[in-house]
């Protein structure tokens, strides 16, 4: 910069003015044909947001009316998509429950029923692949995680030497991922299920940097689920199909069990590893699991989430 | 002065800061186009990613921050950094930086944008951008670190933003600024700088499911570190500065003539010249009949033609002058080149600097155009300065110059070289405890430094940064970085040591193995890169405008006195042609 050029202010001849326009329009025309170049790729945009969509309130916020209507908006958009007509409800937390999960480390087999069981409940992406359950292979005698084989793949299990422990979400009583979210889209219910409104996730990921268990997936690109495969009873908070961008996890399948039913990954798991129940009710499965046992596990104990997932040993 | 009168003149100063942005020479055209060029790179690559999702990019659920939030970590130390050009002035009255601390709070507000580019091209759903504003979304303040970093950010652009664009928009209408309206504000924002760095390392240190973060040294460390590679940009900054702001001698030079009598008339001041000074400058009127008698008795009026010296860089004389009419432009030569550090019009004063101080002339000051200048003693000065309005009109006027002077810039040197050291230091004490203790929390550590289960990428880049960091502290401790050589590559190691340091070391190997112990590596895609460099480009570009049009406002040359003054803005011009063609053949 030789000087500062400041422009020439006052009258200046017809010529020159004319000329200097000229340049100015022909500066911003190429200006404005760079940048339309430049922003090409988003011709490929396809699932343009809809105003109703853009505007749609936090879940917690919505009255039933607009519920209401928010649901069949979202039926409509997977009916559009898969050519599926779905039930989809928003199922509440019951009253006087506290869901908690009890996993046999004895009996696992790591046959990974359970990861598949999950994927096909919860409509997870298939391309790229999205699974909410980890089954660890470990050497026998350790719980440290850092010894574990996640991509072990034998003729058979079990192996010998080994025992394996599957991981989903801890549903923690004091969770950090829920804690860490600038737009509180992940809360924890009273019936002690973390939950994420998909329609309200930014999509910042810090939850997922902040989970001690690597509970959460992302959605990287746009989800893909063969229209076959496609479960059509979805909840709101739960297994509906989700969009490009946002968080998802397990949900102890909120449109199962808060409709009496048991999660998907026990219903299939052919060892009878795990146990799932209201842990209020005395009666329960697993209030008498965590009664008798003389030791059960919390993962990570010393970071202090308090997970509602115990694993047991028969010993 | 009417409220319409205010607005208009406001946009006026806004209409033509924009119209200096798109001007200039050669030089500044290419380095724009430059720019530009990666800017648009960088929007197509964004645009790619907005429409196939974070896919696009190298991370991963295992690591699932990257480049985004490395280098946005990076540039909230270097906005932050802005701190330490201010507090040396503001708290310690250093006179010689002050004359950068617009320069300094500029580059905080390029950051800043830099970083809320960062933080937005990571987001999985920037449509969805409005649940972060307070009031409207649904923000968990005070739980989640990110609402907090989101109000420190903002703030702190804003308070940049309102001391920098209040403190130019005064220099330009003439008028002194009103230390009530920004002194509260820059004491704030020195606070305010250390929260923004100290609530984003809070962002990793709150998390107690990953170690390698979860650490209390991180958040002092931060500190060290951007108090390091802030300052350092900034010596870099401003000799680019400097020397872009510097020109050939000037064709007119050779007709540069010494004040005589046949160069134009000179005779004893009078009360009624006094008068025609009160005119452009009301706080004179404080001054009492009597005092004033005393003072034209020693002045002298001089009137001058175009081309006429005034006074000369390097002499001893101890003489201030004041303009009663035309322009007169000081220029400084440095190596055979000259840069413009004032000019002075109406009511305004040059020479007081060294006169005041004793010391020899910095610069030589020239008639612009046909000048009437009043010449006084430094005696008379001081009297005139007796009054609180004059002194304190007097004393605001010393520090408007462009000035970037050596002393300065050994000034920021020892404050990078105490940080390096104490960022050195931090860094010692963190490796002895992850190494010595070898707790199963090492992994991360281990993973960085040495390599884990076969699985090295960091390594390379870690002991680069070392060595860099290592380099730069010796550099910066030795006498031999008082020579700017040995600076300048002391600092620009010290900013690609932390770059990497705090970047890609700090933010990828806390991911690093998994928390349940897998080991997946992240290197960014060429998407992500473009996208980064676009980001660079961008804030770079938004530094070089703030730049451009600050930099004649604070020569003295953009003034609301000269919006609409053919005569003065042809003289500039035909003294900026003459430059050009000085400079380039």
């Amino acid at each position: 910069m030789a000087d500062a050029n400041l422009p020439a202010s006052g009258p200046a001849s017809g010529e020159t003015s004319r000329r200097s326009f000229l340049r100015t329009s022909a500066v911003l025309a190429s200006g404005i044909a760079a940048l339309a170049a430049s922003l090409a790729p988003l011709r490929e945009l396809t699932d343009y947001t809809a105003v109703e969509k853009f505007f749609q309130k936090h879940y917690k916020e919505l009255t039933p009316d607009e519920m209401k209507q928010v649901l069949e908006r979202i039926a409509r958009e997977v009916e559009k998509q898969y050519q599926v007509r779905p039930h989809v409800r928003d199922y509440k937390p019951l009253d006087g429950v506290e869901f908690v999960y009890c996993l046999n480390l004895t009996r696992c087999i790591g046959c990974r029923k359970c990861v598949h069981a999950c994927v096909a409940e919860n409509n997870q992406s298939r391309d790229p692949e999205i699974q909410y359950i980890r089954v660890l292979k470990m050497p026998h005698g350790s719980l440290d995680v850092e010894k574990a084989d996640h991509n072990y793949a034998p003729a058979s299990v079990p192996e010998k030497g080994f025992f394996y422990m599957p991981v989903q979400c801890q549903q923690c009583k004091n969770p950090p991922c829920v804690k860490v979210c600038p737009v509180r889209a992940t809360w924890q219910e009273s019936d002690g299920i973390t939950v994420i409104d998909y329609d309200w996730c930014i999509g910042c990921r810090y939850c997922e940097a902040a989970c001690p268990y690597f509970a959460r997936r992302f959605n990287w690109t746009k989800p893909s689920i063969p229209k076959e495969r496609l479960n059509p009873e979805m909840s709101y908070l739960g297994n509906r199909p989700r969009r490009q961008g946002v968080m998802e996890k397990c949900h102890f399948c909120i449109q199962r069990t808060r409709a009496g039913r048991y999660p998907a990954c026990l219903e299939v798991c052919p060892a009878g590893a795990r146990k799932f129940g209201n842990v209020l009710d005395p009666e329960s499965e697993v209030a008498y699991i965590l009664r008798t046992k003389r030791v059960f596990i919390q993962l990570k104990e010393e970071v202090g989430t308090s997970p509602r997932f115990f694993y047991y040993f028969d010993v | 002065m009417s409220l319409t009168t205010k607005t208009r003149n406001y946009f006026v100063f806004l209409w033509r800061c924009g119209r200096i942005a798109f001007s200039g020479d050669w030089r500044y055209y290419a380095w724009m186009g430059f720019l530009s060029l990666f800017v648009l790179l960088g929007i197509n690559a964004y645009a790619k990613q907005f429409v196939h999702g974070l896919i696009t990019t190298g991370m991963s659920d295992q690591v699932s921050w990257g480049v985004y939030i490395a280098n946005f970590t990076f540039i909230v130390g270097i906005a932050a950094a802005a701190a330490m050009v201010v507090i040396p002035v503001y708290i310690y009255g250093n006179r010689e930086l002050h004359d950068m601390v617009i320069f300094g709070e500029l580059l905080a507000v390029a950051a800043i944008l830099m970083c809320l580019a960062f933080v937005t091209v990571d987001l999985g759903r920037p449509d969805r951008f409005w649940h972060l504003i307070p009031g409207i979304g649904k923000f968990n303040f005070p739980g989640s670190m990110l609402s907090w970093d989101v109000i420190v950010l903002n703030g702190y652009l804003l308070l940049n933003v309102h001391i920098c664009g209040y403190l130019l928009y005064c220099r330009y209408s003439g008028r002194l600024p009103a230390k009530w309206f920004y002194i509260p504000f820059v004491f704030v924002a020195i606070a305010w700088a250390v929260s923004i760095h100290t609530v984003t390392a809070f962002l990793y240190v709150g998390l107690g499911g990953r170690p390698f973060w979860n650490s209390s040294i991180v958040g002092p460390r931060f500190l060290a570190s951007a108090f390091t590679a802030g300052p350092a940009l900034i010596i870099l900054a401003m000799q680019i500065v400097r020397r872009v702001t510097a020109t050939a001698p000037p064709a007119e030079a050779a007709r540069w003539r010494e004040a005589t009598p046949e160069t134009g008339t000179r005779r004893p001041a009078t009360l009624a010249d006094l008068e025609v000074l009160g005119r452009h400058l009301p706080e004179l009127g404080s001054v009492p009949t009597e005092a004033r008698r005393g003072i034209v008795e020693t002045a002298t009026l001089l009137e001058v033609g175009p081309g006429v010296i005034l006074l000369h860089q390097g002499d001893t004389d101890k003489e201030a002058f004041f303009v009663l009419k035309g322009r007169v432009v000081v220029m400084r030569q440095e190596a055979g080149r000259f840069r413009i550090t004032r000019s002075a019009g109406p009511g305004e004063q040059f020479g007081e600097v060294s006169a005041l101080a004793g010391t020899p002339r910095e610069a030589t000051a020239i008639a612009e155009e046909a000048a009437t200048v009043l010449r006084l003693p430094v005696e008379a000065l001081r009297k005139l300065m007796k009054t609180p309005p004059m002194n304190k009109v007097v004393r605001a006027r010393m520090s408007e110059r462009l000035m970037i002077t050596d002393r300065a810039l050994m000034m920021l040197r020892s404050i990078v070289q105490v940080s390096m050291l104490i960022n050195v230091f931090l860094l010692v004490n963190e490796i002895f405890k992850e190494f010595y203790s070898r707790t199963s929390h090492v992994a991360s550590s281990r993973y960085l430094f040495f390599g884990l289960h076969g699985h090295h990428a960091l390594v390379p880049w870690i002991w680069t940064a070392i060595l860099f960091n290592l380099v730069a502290m010796f550099l910066l401790v030795l006498p031999v970085s008082r020579s700017l050589k040995y600076l300048n590559l002391a600092c620009v190691l010290a900013i690609l040591g932390i770059w990497i340091e705090k970047g890609m070391g700090l933010v990828v190997p806390g991911f690093i193995p998994t928390p349940l112990g897998e080991m997946v590596e992240y290197s960014p895609s060429l998407n992500e890169t473009l996208v980064c460099l676009g980001i660079w480009a961008f804030g770079l570009l938004c530094y070089t405008v703030f730049l451009r049009m600050s930099i004649p406002i604070l020569q003295g040359r953009l003034t609301q006195a000269n919006e609409g003054d053919n005569g003065a803005a042809r003289s500039f011009r035909s003294v900026s042609a003459a430059h050009e063609q000085a400079a380039y053949h």
